[in-house]
C-alpha cells in the first residue's frame, strides 16, 4: 500500500509498504528513528509498532533546543 | 478615557497599545497585572523577555541556573560580553529593569526540577517554556497542565523551530509526545549547531502569544504546532488533537508530578 508521509518543516513522500506494515516500517526511508519523532494520524501519535490503517500520517520531530 | 491604573507615563509609554480597539487601556492594565515565568534566559528566553518586559508585562519571573558563556552571545540577545561568566538570571534581570521600570523582575536561580517546580510556578498566570532540555520540557508540561497554568513551547533546532500554546482547553505536550527520547537521540544546539537569529523568530512568537492571552485577543495556537524552517523560510501548521490516552490531560491523568521520573524517557510509572 502507498501512504503519504508529510515530514513538518521537510518534505511530503510517498512510501510503499507491505499490507500488515507498522508505522515504524513509514520511517525506514527517513533519516529518523521512532525515538526521535511521532507519528501522526488525524492529529494524535499512534504506536510505532501498531499496523498502518491510514493513508496519509503526518511527522513531527522532538526538539529540546531553547 | 484611559483606565484609572495607569498614570501619565504609562499613558505616554503605552501609548501605541492604548490607541489600539484590540487593546486598549483595559488590555494595558491587563499586561500590567499580569505575572510570567520565563524558564531559560537562553536564546528563546531573550526575545521573550524583552518583548514582555516592552509590552509591561508587570511581574517577570526569570529562572535559569547556568552562567553566561561567550558560545551564547550569538544568540542570547540580553547578555552581553561583558557579562560572560555572571549568572544569566543576573544580566536578564538588568536587561528588563534598564528596558521598563514598569516590570518587576523576580529572579529564580535554580534548576526547574520536581522539588522546585510548585514553589516556581506558583503565583504565575502564564508560563514560556524556554528550556532546552527534556526532563523540564516534560516537567513544565506536567505541572502546569495538571496545575491549570497555561504555557507556551517554544524548541529551536538548526534550522527549525516549532512553537505552540498550550492553554488547558486543547491538548497538552504530552499528547504529542508521550515520552522523551533516549538521552542522545536528539542532537542539541551545542553538538550540531543553531542559527543565531532562529530563536529570535520563534521567541517572539511565544511573546506574542503570551500578550495576546492577557489582552485576550486573536486566536491562540492552543492544538496548533507551527514549523518553521528558517532556511526555506517556510512556516507549517500541524494539528494537536487531545489524546484520551494521554497520562496527564486524559481520562485517566496522574495525580502529581511525583508520578513521573524526570531523567531519560520522563515515563509516567504504571499504576
Amino acid at each position: 500500500m502507498r501512504v503519504t508521509v508529510a515530514v513538518a518543516g521537510e518534505d511530503t513522500r510517498e512510501v510503499e509498504v507491505e499490507e500488515g506494515a507498522t508505522y515504524a516500517d513509514l520511517l525506514d526511508p527517513l533519516p529518523y528513528s521512532t525515538h526521535e519523532v511521532s507519528v501522526l494520524v488525524d492529529g494524535r501519535p499512534v504506536p510505532e509498532d501498531a499496523p498502518v490503517e491510514t493513508e496519509e500520517v503526518e511527522v513531527l520531530r522532538l526538539v529540546k533546543g531553547g | 478615557m484611559a483606565g484609572p491604573d495607569l498614570d501619565p507615563e504609562q499613558l505616554d509609554r503605552y501609548s501605541r497599545h492604548i490607541i489600539m480597539d484590540d487593546v486598549g487601556p483595559e488590555g494595558q492594565a491587563a499586561l500590567l497585572d499580569a505575572s510570567v515565568l520565563v524558564v531559560g534566559a537562553g536564546g528563546l528566553g531573550s526575545p521573550v523577555l524583552q518583548y514582555l518586559a516592552a509590552a509591561g508585562v508587570g511581574t517577570i519571573g526569570v529562572a535559569d541556573h547556568d552562567v553566561v558563556e561567550r558560545s551564547n552571545l550569538q544568540r542570547q540577545v540580553v547578555h552581553g560580553d561583558s557579562d560572560v561568566g555572571r549568572p544569566k538570571v543576573e544580566s536578564a534581570a538588568e536587561f528588563v529593569r534598564e528596558l521598563n521600570p514598569d516590570a518587576t523582575v523576580e529572579v529564580h536561580e535554580t534548576a526547574v526540577s520536581p522539588e522546585t517546580v510548585a514553589d516556581l510556578v506558583d503565583g504565575y498566570d502564564f508560563v514560556v517554556d524556554a528550556s532546552d532540555n527534556f526532563p523540564t520540557r516534560f516537567l513544565l508540561n506536567d505541572y502546569c497542565t495538571l496545575a491549570g497554568v497555561p504555557f507556551s513551547h517554544g524548541a529551536i533546532y538548526r534550522f527549525e523551530g516549532q512553537v505552540t500554546t498550550f492553554t488547558g482547553e486543547g491538548p497538552c505536550y504530552r499528547c504529542l509526545f508521550p515520552e522523551a527520547p533516549p538521552e542522545g537521540a536528539v542532537p542539541d544546539c551545542a553538538t550540531t549547531g543553531v542559527l543565531g537569529v532562529l530563536p529570535g523568530t520563534i521567541g517572539t512568537i511565544q511573546a506574542t502569544e503570551t500578550v495576546k492571552y492577557f489582552v485576550d485577543v486573536g486566536e491562540s495556537l492552543d492544538g496548533r504546532m507551527v514549523v518553521y524552517d528558517a532556511a526555506e523560510m517556510s512556516f507549517e501548521e500541524v494539528t494537536v488533537r487531545p489524546n484520551p490516552d494521554c497520562r496527564i490531560c486524559g481520562d485517566d491523568p496522574i495525580d502529581s508530578v511525583a508520578d513521573v521520573e524526570y531523567s531519560e524517557s520522563c515515563a509516567v510509572r504504571a499504576d
